[in-house]
């Protein structure tokens, strides 16, 4: 027994004597009262000035007062008022039926009683729990961060089960969060009920029906389907952390964790999309601020250049460089902002049918001031399908495709772009005569993830690597090789089936 | 040139683009205003009552979109937008509520006075100019309804002149791909850009040198379609 309950069990016996001594001491007072009477008006009602002392007994005190009380009544009732007086003989039937009847009444009351009582306590034991289960969510609800209610929980379970308390979760090697008192261990058969108990969503170790050899007890903290934690409760001196009694209490008060971790988790959830969409607004916010105060000194430089040429007296030759420098500058902003957007994860895609006569043509247009004296030849079929494609970025693709053609080939080297439809799918390519790619087709399909190459062409790393991404986020592909009968290589983007407008869905455009 | 020079209004926050379209402008011959906010633009709007104007849709102080509505009415006035490349939706937006044209930054100045010259050809243009338009070796008479191909004439479906005839009454201007559905198919057909990629390219069949590589119709990518006119 340890020290708190030997203390408790003290006054519980000096309070048994009292309650006998009570009910020993209600019957003498009756008996005083009979003495009184009996003289005056006979001994007929005496019996029943007995009958409020043995209920009071059994009311007050229980079973055994009431018992000793009844008792004692039906002796001094035989004693001193049942012939012969003074002995405990009785010759009567009538006085023994008030014996009986007594000591009958004795234990059908007291039973009542205590039955009244006991559901008393019990109704009291529960509003206790409630009032523990209520205290112990409210600690919990003031709580902010997981953290703050691993710890508050830990500390709590170790108020009220007097017994040391820890918070562990995570798979395959779960990890203490919070203990009460702080620094325990955990023996590997520990770790392995608490990893039983998360994963299986039972109680492992001590006292339970699993892995018992372990030192700690583990309850699974649940939310519905999901095992959020355990909570660990083991004793310094050996004993179970937690009686059967106390069960039940102790799963209420683990699913208040529960609901605790949850509500947490589900708060840093809501922070972290607010904080990711205050970021990718701020990075959008930048990147067309960014946009803006490289181009319009741009646009100054390129518009004062128009005007130099127009005014004459200048070195023609001069002036075209100014204007032709100043648009490739143009397009390394556009290629680094468009890389930006993608890895922002900011492209948006507006897809519609798109005849690649139009697209070729505008990016040919875009891309010839800075493109030198490479001459494009253009090879189109007149029954060409139109494709599904953004518009914008099939551009920008066309730009980059053309543009790296034009720096793989010698300064007049040609350039030509083709389509062609064949089972189903629309093929865009775009050819040079330069020295082509590697001979390893893999690796010149690798150029096109390298961003930040070391390539002394400079940009082109960049510019292939918008063109994959931009192609695909429009659904289609881009292959590498080399030409065929000569060197050079070819870049095609192939639209594939579903991309491909039927010819059937244009027929009623009359 | 008209015997008064046509009056434009250009509305920048930037000072160094304001200098360079007034220099540019200026050489062009026309007389110029600036303004270098939205609430600077809708003065010298009432004030100075200009023909045409600039406007640079990212404006500090006034959303863009707002400013193209009321710029461009009471009293009508043509109006270009300048707007950055990356925006596609706006340009598009500022058009259907009655941009005449935009051009993008950093844009070519010989661009921009076209785009000046051919928006402001509306107002400034005769009868007589505007009953006939001449493109390369392609005369379109919207009053007869007829297009020749140097002396000999083409004949079109009824969609396809509708469609021509849209693009020749506005000779040197971006028409977007929803205006031009609207008017050829009609509203409940807006979203079918095929119908309008299908007719364009019977009328490039008819009408060009080298159909898969158009001079006389060219297209804006995500906007619209634009006949090439000398204006």
């Amino acid at each position: 027994m340890t020290e708190a309950q030997s203390r408790q069990a003290h006054p519980s016996i000096a309070a048994g004597i009292q309650s006998y001594a009570g009910a020993v001491a209600l019957v003498a007072v009756s008996t005083l009262i009979d003495l009184w009477i009996a003289p005056r008006w006979g001994t007929a009602a005496v019996d029943m000035i007995y009958l409020p002392a043995v209920l009071a007994a059994a009311a007050l005190w229980g079973l055994g007062p009431a018992l000793v009380a009844g008792a004692t009544a039906a002796l001094a009732y035989n004693f001193f008022f049942t012939e012969p007086v003074h002995t405990f003989r009785m010759d009567r039937v009538a006085d023994v039926v008030t014996v009986v009847v007594l000591l009958i009444v004795a234990l059908v009351t007291s039973r009542l009683a205590s039955a009244i009582r006991s559901q008393a306590q019990l109704a009291a034991a529960h509003a206790v729990r409630n009032a523990t289960i209520a205290g112990f969510a409210g600690r919990l609800l003031s709580c902010s961060g997981a953290e703050d209610i691993a710890r508050t929980a830990c500390a709590e379970l170790h108020r009220l089960f007097d017994c040391n308390v820890m918070l562990v979760e995570g798979l395959p090697e779960p990890r203490v969060v919070s203990g009460a008192p702080d620094g325990n261990r955990l023996t590997p058969s520990d770790v392995a009920a608490a990893a039983l108990t998360i994963e299986s969503g039972e109680p492992a170790g001590r006292g339970t029906a699993r892995l018992q050899p372990a030192e700690w007890m583990f309850h699974p903290v649940r939310s519905g389907e999901d095992v959020l934690a355990a909570v660990g409760l083991a004793r310094d001196d050996g004993l179970l952390p937690v009686g059967e009694d106390d069960l039940p209490l102790l799963a209420n008060l683990l699913d208040q964790i529960a609901l605790a971790l949850a509500r947490a988790r589900a708060e840093d959830e809501s922070r972290e999309v607010a904080a990711l969409r205050e970021r990718d607004h701020l990075r959008s916010a930048l990147l067309s601020s960014v946009g803006h105060d490289l181009r319009t000194p741009l646009t100054g430089i390129i518009g004062a250049a128009a005007e130099l040429r127009h005014d004459g007296g200048n070195d023609p030759a001069l002036v075209a460089t100014v204007e032709c420098e100043a648009g490739k500058l143009e397009r390394y902003i556009s290629n680094l902002l468009d890389m930006a957007r993608i890895e922002a994860g900011a492209v948006k895609l507006k897809t519609e049918p798109v005849d690649l006569v139009d697209s070729v043509a505008a990016a040919i247009k875009d891309i010839r001031p800075t493109l030198g004296d490479h001459p494009v030849s253009v090879d189109l079929p007149d029954d060409l399908p139109l494709v599904r494609a953004d518009a914008e970025l099939l551009h920008h693709c066309l730009i980059n495709l053309i543009d790296n053609a034009g720096r793989y080939s010698s300064p007049k080297g040609p350039i030509r772009v083709a389509a062609a439809a064949a089972r189903g799918e629309v093929r865009l390519s775009v050819e040079d005569e330069g020295p082509g790619l590697p001979q390893d087709a893999e690796r010149a399909l690798d150029a096109f993830s390298r961003i930040s190459g070391s390539d002394r062409k400079g940009g082109t790393g960049l510019g292939l690597a918008i063109v994959k991404a931009f192609a695909q986020a429009m659904g289609a592909k881009v292959l590498a090789s080399n030409r065929e009968g000569g060197s050079g290589a070819i870049f095609t983007v192939l639209f594939p089936k579903m991309l491909v407008v039927k010819a059937s869905d244009t027929a009623d455009a009359g | 040139m008209p015997a008064r020079a046509a009056k434009v209004l250009v509305v920048d926050d930037e000072p160094q683009i304001r200098t360079l379209l007034k220099a540019t402008l200026t050489r062009a011959g026309y007389s110029v205003v600036e303004a270098g906010s939205g609430r600077e633009a809708l003065n010298a709007k009432t004030i100075d009552k200009p023909d045409l104007v600039l406007l640079d849709l990212g404006l500090p102080d006034r959303d863009g979109l707002e400013l193209v509505t009321l710029l461009r009415n009471e009293p009508r006035t043509a109006l270009i937008v300048i707007s950055a490349r990356d925006q596609t939706e706006q340009k598009v937006a500022a058009l259907d509520l009655g941009a005449d044209d935009y051009v993008t930054k950093p844009f070519d100045t010989e661009e921009l006075l076209a785009r000046v010259r051919a928006s402001l050809r509306q107002r400034l243009a005769s009868e007589a100019e505007r009953q006939v338009v001449e493109v390369g070796r392609i005369t379109i008479d919207l009053l007869e309804r007829m297009v020749r191909r140097d002396a000999e004439e083409v004949h079109l479906t009824p969609k396809e002149w509708i469609l021509l005839a849209e693009l020749a009454k506005h000779p040197g201007r971006v028409l977007t791909h929803h205006a031009l559905l609207r008017t050829v198919w009609g509203p409940a057909h807006v979203g079918q850009t095929e119908y309008l990629r299908v007719a364009i390219r019977a009328l490039r069949q008819k009408l060009e040198d080298t159909p898969s590589q158009p001079k006389l119709i060219v297209n804006e990518p995500g906007v619209g379609y634009r006949l090439i006119a000398k204006v």
